[in-house]
């Protein structure tokens, strides 16, 4: 009896993600499902986006990756909130 | 009227130059102060926090910063507040920091804080070497910032963190990873010595607002969270003091 095959894929490119100081990312969402792994979360840059698609492409270059990462805004904010 | 500039978690790497510069133009018109509540770096290397120093260089208001667990990752913290004090940033773990504006004293007591959970699943300093470990250093670290907090003499007082004091902030976040996300012994520490505003990071998916047991507010400002280069929060000094007058009118 073993595991199925994605059990622990999720997991290994979490952890390379991580460790990997081209990305450096604790708090990226990773899926595995057939040959699709999906990446979610927030980054600072699309330049830090597109790393994170080629390190999981290197890891995993069988698989399609959907990098649906959100880029965060640096813009000013508009107003201020007064809380005293 | 304090206005406070706030962000956390910019995470900066070689090659973020000027993620943040643009937005700091028209700061100095906007802010008092810029704090930064840690996670300043990608993994905590000298040549990361040089590209955000460099930034930070010429804003001409104080900013005040704490460490973040990333700024910790390459062994190298001391050399990363050194960078950052290079550029007049005033760095604080378990210390504070005070300020006059116009007549009005704000302190800052900083700490980057640590994890162990929140009240009624907190971990305990029990077993393994590793378990003291873990736990002990969040005392350590809560019991430097209440004395820290207690001792500074300011009108108004705020707490700066990079871990969560509460679990309201953290809403958003798996469960299972709380006790990584902060510790109630931070809050703890801001309710027993007092202050009138806290702030942390590190919660990328979790709220902006909450509160203290004691009523104290709380901004999460992590950057994926606020979503903006910092958001900008005002204190009134003389708001803060027109409930303590009424109290002691009618005792």
């Amino acid at each position: 009896m073993s595991a199925p095959r994605d059990t622990y894929l999720p997991e290994a490119l979490r952890e390379k993600l991580i460790h990997d100081p081209r990305v450096a990312e604790q708090d990226l969402q990773v899926q595995v499902q057939e040959h699709r792994v999906m990446l979610g979360g927030n980054v600072a840059s699309p330049q830090l986006k597109q790393r994170i698609t080629e390190v999981a492409k290197e890891l995993l270059p069988d698989y399609e990756v959907v990098n649906e990462i959100t880029v965060v805004s640096a813009a000013e904010p508009d107003g201020e909130e007064p809380v005293l | 009227m304090i206005r406070i500039a706030a962000v956390g978690d910019l995470h900066y790497g070689v090659g973020s130059q000027d993620i943040l510069r643009p937005s700091l133009q028209h700061l100095p018109d906007r802010a008092d102060l810029l704090l930064l509540a840690g996670d300043l770096t990608r993994c905590g290397g000298p040549d990361e926090v040089k590209v955000l120093a460099d930034d930070l260089r010429g804003v001409p208001i104080p900013v005040v910063a704490v460490l973040g667990n990333h700024d910790y990752h390459a062994g190298r913290e001391a050399e990363v507040r050194r960078v950052l004090e290079g550029a007049q940033v005033r760095v604080l773990e378990g210390e504070a920091t005070t300020f006059d504006f116009d007549g009005v004293r704000l302190g800052i007591a900083g700490t980057k804080g640590f994890g162990g959970g929140f009240r009624g699943a907190h971990g305990s300093d029990f077993g393994e070497p590793e378990m003291k470990a873990f736990v002990g250093h969040t005392k350590m670290l809560s019991d430097r910032l209440e004395r820290a907090l207690a001792g500074v003499e300011a009108d108004l007082r705020i707490a700066l963190l990079h871990y969560s004091p509460i679990e309201a902030t953290l809403e958003g976040e798996r469960l299972e990873i709380y006790p990584f996300l902060g510790s109630y012994l931070l809050a703890e520490a801001v309710d027993n010595a007092g202050a009138d505003l806290v702030f942390h990071g590190h919660a990328h998916h979790g709220q902006e607002k909450g509160r203290t047991a004691a009523g104290i507010a709380v901004r999460n400002v992590a950057q994926p969270v606020i979503r903006h280069a910092y958001n900008i929060y005002t204190l009134d000094a003389n708001r803060q003091a027109l409930p303590a007058a009424a109290g002691g009118i009618g005792s």
